[in-house]
C-alpha cells in the first residue's frame, strides 16, 4: 500500500499528552517575574474627536504603575497602509479604538483604573455601511492619508482588478444568464484561547514578546519598526510562540494590544501581560470581513460557461488590515474555479466607522465561493442542466493555466465531483423526498503556499545531537492544526530516523530560521519541503562521515557478534571498499550499505556515528539548513495576473438537508467532503482539519453573524454569537481524500488547512433550494429568512 | 471586576438577618444568571447571601402538595423519580435548560427569580398551576405562579423575600403534557417555548392549560387558547384555530436573537405541534424523542 | 472578605485562603497556580473551565470559591496518574486525534469523565448531550466523540 514508513501513518502529535494533561502553556498561563497586567480603554463612540483625556484618578489608584495615552507616548503607526496608530490621538474612528492603557499589579486593579479614566469626546456623524460611506458629502473616516495629504472620499486606495478575454463577446455568446447579489456577514474566528501577549524588555532594551501570532518573523519586523518609532532604533525583538489556543487567521496581524503592551513594558521596566477576555475579544479583535458580491455568469446552449462578471464591495471598517486584501484571494476562485473565458473581476473597499477586519480561514475564498457556487446552480437550472453535470462540463483539469495565470499541476476536481455525486445518490435526482434535497459546491484554493509577500519561503534547521536525536528548528507555527506531527513524520521519513527521535523546538525568532508565516494553508507544504531539502543535506554529511567511521565500527560489531556466536561465518563482502557515501542509506536510525548483506552487525547506530565524530581531535557536530522558496509568483493584483501558488487544492462538498417548512429550520441529514489533498500525510490530523473546517463552514452557513449596529457589536458573547456545538454537528460526515500526488508537494501533499470550509455554505444553500425551492443569498441562512422566502414563494405561486 | 462579600447562612433566619444588615446585598442560589450579570457589570451588589447551605430549601417531597425546594438544582430535578412519574413536563423543560454544567448549578427558584420571559421552568409550572411560597422574616405568603411575573424583568418579590418552595397539586389522572422549545441552536435561550397540558375524555378536551415563553414581557398563560380548547372536540381544524389564536395572544419583541414576526409565527406552530403530540400518544417521561432534535 | 477554605482537591485535602469575590476558577488558576482549567468565556457558555464538584460537572467561572468548602473537587491535573501516566480518557483523546489546539481539551475530558463515571455505556446521543456545554472551534467534535466512545470501552474492559 504505502511505500513509506511514516508518511500516511497516524503518527501521534507530540503535544497531545501535555494538552490532555492540562500541561500545555498558553499565553494565559504564562507568568514572568515582576509581571504587570495591562488593560485598554476603548472608545465610547464610533466616530468622535478626542477633546480631553483625564487619567489623574487612574494614576493615583494604588497598584497602578503607569497610564499611557497618545499624549505621553511615542506615536506608533501600524497596518500596511500605515493608517492606524497604537493609541489614538485626535479622534476615534470605531468603538474599539484604543484611547488609553494601564499597567497595574493585578488585572482587577487595571480594570478599575480603566473605569477611572475620563475621556471627553465630541461625537461626529458616522458612516456604517459602504453605501453610506460612498455617498456624496459623507463624513470622512480619514480626513488625511498617512502622509498628511487631504482625502476627499472613503474609498481605499487599493485596486483589485482582472479582465481577460472579451466580456461583451462572452455575454453575446451566452444563451442563458444568471445574475445575483450575495452577501456574507461579519464572522468571528472564536479561538477558544483568546488574544494576548507578554512584552518584556531586557536591560539592553531588546524586546521579547510572547505572542499569539502566526507570523513571528513579520511580527519581529513590525515590532522592530515600532521600537524605532519609540526611539530604540537598532534594538531587536524576539518573538516566542507558546501554545496558541487556536489561530484561524487571528495571528496574521500585529495588533494594537501588542504595541500597547510594548509601550507599557518600556515605560514601567516590567514585563506586561495583556489578555482579552471573551467579551473584549468579541468587541475588539478584528473579525472576518463582510462582503457584497454581484455576480453574473452565462453559458451557451450546451452548458459551457461563456463569461463571468464579479463585482465585490466590502466594508473595510476604520483601518486597513488584512481584510483589505481579501479581494487578492477572491480573485482566485473568481478567475479560476471552473474553466471560464471572458472574465471581469473588480473589488472595492470602503472605510466606515465599523470594526476593521483581519484574516480568517479562507480569507475571501468562502465569501466569493458562496456567490459563485450558488450562482452556478442558478445558471444550471436556467440552462436545464443538472448541477453536477454542469460542473463536470466546466471543470478544471490537470495542466490548465487559468485566466489569472494559475498553473494547475495536479487537479482532482473530477474525482471530487464524482465522489460527492455518487455518495449522495445524485443520479436519482436532487430532491430526496418531501422538503429534502441534496446540493453540492466545489472549491479551488492555494495548496502550495501563496506568495502575497516578497518572500514565500520557509527555513529549516536540523541539528543532530550525540544521541541520534534530530532537533528541528522551524519558524512556522503549531496552532493546533497538527503541523508538528507532520513535521516529525517528514523529517523521520526524509532523513531515515524514528519519529520518536525527532524533537520540534518552540517557535522562536531567536533560534529558528525565517518563515513568512503559517497562513494560506502553507504550513505542512513548506515545512515538509524545507525538511526534505535539509534532510538531504544532512544525509550527505552523515554519509560523508560514515565513509570514515563505518568500517571501524562495523568491525568492532563483528568482533562482538563472533564472541557471542563462535560458529558464525561472516559473508564475503568487502566492507571497506563498499563504504562510499553514495552507497549508504539511513533507515530508522541505522546506517547501512544499501547492497550489503542484511546482517545485524553490518550497520551503525546514528548516535554512535555522531559521538565518534564529536569526541575525537578536531571533532565535529552535524547540522544542516535549508531555505525553501516555492516556485510561485507575486501576482499583480491590479492586473489580476500571477501564479500565486505552486499548486492548487480542489474539493467538492455535498449536503443533504431537510427543511422544516413550518419553522424554516434547516436540518443537515448528512454531508460528504471530497478533497484533493495530494497525499495524506497524517490521517487523523487531516481528518481533524477537514472536520473542524467543515464545522466552521456549517456555522458560516447557518448560525454565525456578528451583528453590528451603528458600529457597536450587539452580540459580543457566546450566548448570542452561536458557533456549532456537538448537537449542531450530529450528522454523518463522509470524508474522502483524493490523492493526486502533486510534484511540488512534500511526498506529493498539498496544503489543506482552509479548503474544508470554502464550499460548505453554498453546498447547503444549493441543497435547500433543491429541497424546497428557496434561494437564500445572504448568510447566515436563518429560519427567519427561510420562512420569509417560503412565504414569498407561496405568494408568487398562488394567483 | 466586582468585589463583594459572600455569606453562607445556615438558616432562613440567619439569611433574613444578613439581608437586613446588608440591604443592598442580593440572595444567590445557583448563580448561573446572577454571576453573569455581575460580571457584565449590570449589578453591583456589595455582598451576596448564598442560600445553598440552608437545609430544607432543596429537595422534593411528596404529600398533599408536591413540594419542590427552590434551591433544588435543575440536574437534581431531572433525576427525580417522583417528577418523572407525575410531572414529566417538568423533566422535559429541565432537559432543555442550558448544558449539563449549567443544570448542575442552576436552581428552579433561581430560574423563576431571574424574571426572564425566557425562563424554561416557567411555562411547565404555569400549566401545572404551580404555587410559590415567598418568605421574609415577618411572614410567609403563597402566590399562584402566574401572579408572580409582573413585567419584563419584574417579579412580585420584595427585596427581603426569598422564594423558598414551589407547590404542585397532585396531577390529574388523565392529564397529558408536553414542553417544546426552539432556539437558534440546540443549546440556547428560547426563541419561543410552549408548555401544554390537556385532559381529555375521548376526543373532547376537558381541561387545557397552555403557557408560552419568550413571546411576551413575561412567561404567559394563553388563556384565550385554553378557552377555545376546553369543551371542544379536538381536531386538526381546532388545532389550526388554536395556532392562529396563539399568534394573536402574544406580544413578542425583535431583539438580537429573533424578530417579533418570527416569534409570533413560531409560538403558533409550537402550540399546534404540542397539541398534535398530545393527541397522538400517551407521553412518557422523556416526552417525544423527536423534539430533542429539531421538533 | 477572606476565608480559609478546606476541601478535597484531586483526592487530597487542601487548605487555601480565598477571597469572597473569587470564583473557583480564579482560586484554581491564581491562588493555586493550577492552570490546567481554562477560562474561555467567563460566563458559563464555553465549558473550558469545567471541573467536577462531588462528581458533577460545573462551570468553575460561575462557581463561587467559598462554595468549594468541604467539597470534592476534581480538575484535569487530578486525572494524571502516578509516574506521568495519562488516565484512560486522556489517552483516548490522544489516540483518537481529538486534540488540536488543546484549549477546550481539559474541560471536554472532565465532562466526559462526569458522563462515564455515571453512565459506563453511553449512547452517541448521551455523549453529545454530555459534551454540549463544551465548545470546540478546532475539531468539529467528530474525533472527540470517537475518543469518548473509545474511553468507554476501555473503562468497561478495565472494570
Amino acid at each position: 500500500m504505502s511505500e513509506y514508513l511514516h508518511i500516511g501513518k497516524a503518527v501521534p502529535r507530540p503535544d497531545g499528552p501535555d494538552k490532555a494533561a492540562g500541561k500545555a502553556h498558553y499565553i494565559h498561563d504564562l507568568q514572568r517575574p515582576g509581571m504587570l497586567h495591562g488593560k485598554i480603554k476603548f472608545s465610547d463612540f464610533p466616530h468622535a474627536r478626542i477633546k480631553h483625556i483625564d487619567t489623574s484618578k487612574a494614576e493615583r489608584l494604588p497598584g497602578v504603575k503607569v497610564v499611557v495615552t497618545a499624549k505621553n507616548s511615542p506615536e506608533i503607526r501600524l497596518g500596511f497602509l500605515r493608517d492606524n496608530m497604537a493609541l489614538k490621538k485626535d479622534k476615534v474612528r470605531q468603538y474599539r479604538d484604543e484611547v488609553a492603557a494601564v499597567a497595574a499589579i493585578d488585572p482587577d486593579i487595571a480594570a478599575e483604573a480603566i473605569d477611572l479614566i475620563r475621556v471627553e469626546y465630541e461625537p461626529l456623524p458616522g458612516v456604517f455601511s459602504p453605501l453610506e460611506a460612498m455617498k456624496e458629502g459623507a463624513p470622512l473616516v480619514h480626513e488625511t492619508d498617512p502622509r498628511g495629504r487631504t482625502r476627499s472620499h472613503n474609498l481605499l486606495p487599493l485596486k483589485y482588478h482582472h479582465e481577460s478575454g472579451d466580456l461583451e463577446e462572452g455575454k453575446q455568446a451566452a444563451y442563458h444568464v444568471a445574475e445575483g447579489e450575495f452577501s456574507t456577514p461579519l464572522v468571528q474566528q472564536c479561538c477558544m484561547g483568546t488574544a494576548g501577549c507578554i512584552a518584556e524588555f531586557d536591560m539592553n532594551n531588546n524586546l521579547t514578546l510572547w505572542a499569539k501570532t502566526q507570523i513571528p518573523f513579520l511580527a519581529q519586523r513590525d515590532f522592530n519598526r515600532a521600537l524605532s518609532d519609540m526611539g530604540l532604533k537598532g534594538k531587536n525583538t524576539r518573538i516566542i510562540v507558546p501554545a496558541l489556543g487556536g489561530g484561524f487567521g487571528t495571528g496574521l496581524d500585529t495588533h494594537t494590544y501588542e504595541y500597547i503592551a510594548i509601550l507599557l513594558a518600556y515605560q514601567t521596566g516590567h514585563p506586561v501581560k495583556i489578555v482579552y477576555n471573551r467579551r473584549e475579544e468579541f468587541d475588539n479583535l478584528s473579525p472576518r470581513q463582510s462582503s457584497q458580491t454581484h455576480i453574473v455568469q452565462g453559458c451557451d446552449r450546451d452548458g459551457k460557461l461563456t463569461f463571468r462578471q464579479v463585482d465585490v464591495l466590502q466594508d473595510n471598517g476604520a483601518y486597513a488590515s488584512w481584510g483589505a486584501t481579501y479581494p487578492s484571494v477572491m480573485m482566485m476562485p473568481a478567475t479560476s474555479l471552473y474553466r471560464v473565458p471572458n472574465i471581469f473581476f473588480d473589488a472595492k473597499l470602503v472605510y466606515t466607522n465599523n470594526t476593521y477586519c483581519q484574516a480568517m480561514r479562507g480569507y475571501g475564498n468562502p465569501e466569493l465561493t458562496w456567490a459563485l457556487e450558488s450562482n452556478m446552480d442558478e445558471l444550471a437550472e436556467l440552462a436545464g442542466i443538472d448541477p453536477f453535470e454542469f460542473r463536470m462540463l466546466n471543470r478544471n483539469e490537470p495542466g490548465d493555466t487559468t485566466p489569472m495565470g494559475l498553473k494547475i499541476s495536479t487537479c482532482g476536481l473530477k474525482d471530487c465531483l464524482e465522489t460527492v455525486a455518487q455518495k449522495l445518490d445524485w443520479n436519482n435526482g436532487t430532491k430526496k423526498g418531501k422538503n429534502r434535497g441534496i446540493g453540492m459546491a466545489s472549491l479551488i484554493h492555494v495548496g502550495g503556499g501563496g506568495r502575497i509577500y516578497r518572500s514565500d519561503a520557509s527555513g529549516m534547521i536540523l541539528k543532530l545531537d550525540d544521541f541520534g536525536n534530530v532537533n528541528v528548528f522551524y519558524g512556522g507555527v503549531e496552532m493546533g492544526q497538527g503541523l508538528h506531527a507532520v513535521l516529525i513524520q517528514v523529517v523521520a521519513e526524509a532523513l531515515g530516523v524514528r519519529p520518536d527521535k525527532v524533537f520540534i523546538n518552540p517557535t522562536d525568532t531567536g533560534t529558528c530560521p525565517w518563515d513568512v508565516g503559517t497562513h494560506a494553508s502553507r504550513g505542512a507544504f513548506m515545512a515538509g519541503n524545507a525538511a526534505i531539502l535539509a534532510a538531504e543535506k544532512l544525509r550527505k554529511k552523515i554519509f560523508q562521515l560514515a565513509e570514515e567511521l563505518f568500517p571501524a565500527e562495523v568491525e568492532k560489531n563483528l568482533e562482538k557478534h563472533l564472541e557471542k556466536n563462535p560458529g558464525y561465518r561472516p559473508p564475503d563482502f568487502d566492507i571497506a571498499k563498499a563504504s562510499k557515501r553514495d552507497r549508504f542509506d539511513l533507515h530508522e536510525g541505522y546506517i547501512f550499505i544499501k547492497d550489503a548483506p542484511m546482517e545485524s552487525w553490518l550497520r551503525m547506530d546514528l548516535g554512535k556515528l555522531l559521538r565518534s565524530a564529536h569526541f575525537r581531535p578536531q571533532g565535529q557536530m552535524l547540522i544542516a539548513e535549508a531555505f525553501y522558496d516555492p516556485p510561485n509568483e507575486f501576482p499583480d493584483f491590479e492586473k489580476g495576473m500571477g501564479n500565486i501558488s505552486s499548486t492548487y487544492a480542489f474539493g467538492t462538498q455535498g449536503a443533504e438537508v431537510e427543511v422544516d417548512t413550518e419553522t424554516g429550520e434547516i436540518m443537515i441529514i448528512r454531508m460528504v467532503a471530497a478533497h484533493d489533498v495530494g497525499r495524506v500525510l497524517n490521517p487523523p490530523g487531516l481528518k481533524g482539519q477537514i472536520y473542524g473546517a467543515l464545522a466552521q463552514g456549517v456555522g458560516y452557513a447557518l448560525y454565525e453573524e456578528l451583528k453590528s449596529e451603528e458600529g457597536k457589536i450587539q452580540n459580543p458573547d457566546f450566548r448570542d454569537y452561536k458557533i456549532p456545538r456537538t448537537h449542531e454537528m450530529d450528522f454523518p460526515i463522509d470524508l474522502v481524500f483524493i490523492e493526486t500526488n502533486d510534484n511540488f508537494g512534500p511526498f506529493g501533499a498539498k496544503g489543506v488547512a482552509e479548503p474544508g470550509l470554502v464550499p460548505t455554505a453554498p453546498a447547503i444553500a444549493n441543497a435547500i433550494y433543491n429541497a424546497v425551492g428557496v434561494r437564500i443569498r445572504d448568510l447566515p441562512i436563518t429560519p427567519e429568512k427561510v420562512l420569509d422566502a417560503l412565504k414569498n414563494n407561496k405568494k408568487l405561486k398562488t394567483p | 471586576m466586582s468585589f463583594y462579600d459572600y455569606y453562607q447562612p445556615e438558616s432562613l433566619v440567619e439569611a433574613f438577618r444578613l439581608k437586613k444588615d446588608n440591604p443592598e446585598s442580593l440572595y444567590i442560589s445557583g448563580g448561573t444568571d446572577l454571576m453573569v450579570r455581575i460580571k457584565k457589570k449590570e449589578l453591583h451588589p456589595p455582598a451576596l447571601i448564598s442560600l445553598r447551605s440552608i437545609p430544607g430549601l432543596s429537595g422534593i417531597e411528596n404529600g398533599n402538595f408536591i413540594r419542590i425546594g427552590a434551591i433544588t438544582s435543575i440536574g437534581e430535578l431531572k433525576k427525580n423519580p417522583l417528577l418523572h412519574e407525575k410531572y414529566p413536563v417538568l423533566i422535559q423543560a429541565a432537559q432543555e435548560l442550558g448544558s449539563v454544567q449549567i443544570r448542575n448549578m442552576a436552581t428552579i427558584g433561581g430560574n423563576l427569580c431571574n424574571g426572564s420571559p425566557a425562563a424554561d421552568m416557567a411555562p411547565p409550572l404555569l400549566v401545572l398551576g404551580a404555587k410559590i411560597r415567598l418568605q421574609n422574616d415577618k411572614k410567609s405568603r403563597d402566590l399562584p405562579l402566574e401572579n408572580f411575573f409582573l413585567g419584563q424583568g419584574e417579579i412580585d418579590l420584595f427585596p427581603d423575600e426569598i422564594l423558598t418552595e414551589i407547590l404542585l397539586e397532585p396531577p390529574e389522572q388523565n392529564a397529558k403534557s408536553i414542553f417544546l422549545k426552539k432556539g437558534r441552536t440546540r443549546m440556547d435561550l428560547a426563541v419561543a417555548s410552549v408548555a401544554a397540558l390537556v385532559c381529555s375524555e375521548g376526543n373532547r378536551c376537558i381541561k387545557a392549560r397552555i403557557a408560552a415563553g419568550s413571546v411576551a414581557p413575561t412567561p404567559l398563560r394563553l388563556v384565550g387558547v385554553e378557552s377555545l380548547l376546553e369543551g371542544a372536540m379536538l381536531s386538526q381544524k381546532l388545532l389550526a384555530k388554536a395556532q392562529l389564536l396563539a399568534t394573536k395572544s402574544v406580544s413578542p419583541i425583535t431583539d438580537v436573537r429573533s424578530t417579533a414576526g418570527y416569534r409570533r409565527h413560531l409560538v403558533g406552530v409550537l402550540v399546534k405541534r404540542a397539541l398534535e403530540r398530545l393527541m397522538d400518544k400517551e407521553l412518557g417521561e422523556s416526552g417525544d424523542k423527536e423534539f430533542g432534535k429539531k421538533c | 472578605m477572606k476565608k480559609q477554605l478546606s476541601f478535597t482537591l484531586n483526592g487530597s485535602p487542601i487548605q487555601v485562603a480565598a477571597d469572597s469575590h473569587q470564583t473557583l476558577l480564579e482560586l484554581l488558576r491564581e491562588s493555586l497556580h493550577m492552570t490546567g482549567t481554562k477560562e474561555g468565556c467567563g460566563e458559563g457558555e464555553c465549558g473550558a473551565c469545567t471541573v467536577l464538584v462531588d462528581g458533577l460537572a460545573i462551570n468553575a467561572c460561575l462557581y463561587p470559591a467559598f462554595e468549594a468548602a468541604d467539597k470534592n473537587i476534581t480538575t484535569i491535573e487530578g486525572l494524571v496518574e502516578m509516574k506521568n501516566k495519562l488516565s484512560i480518557i486522556q489517552q483516548a483523546f490522544v489516540d483518537s486525534g481529538a486534540i488540536q489546539c488543546g484549549f477546550c481539551t481539559p474541560g471536554m475530558i472532565l465532562s466526559a469523565k462526569a458522563l462515564l463515571d455515571t453512565q459506563p455505556d453511553p449512547s452517541e446521543e448521551d455523549i453529545r448531550e454530555a459534551l454540549s456545554g463544551n465548545l470546540c472551534r478546532c475539531t468539529g467534535y467528530v474525533q472527540i466523540i470517537e475518543a469518548v466512545k473509545k474511553a468507554a470501552v476501555h473503562m468497561r474492559d478495565k472494570s
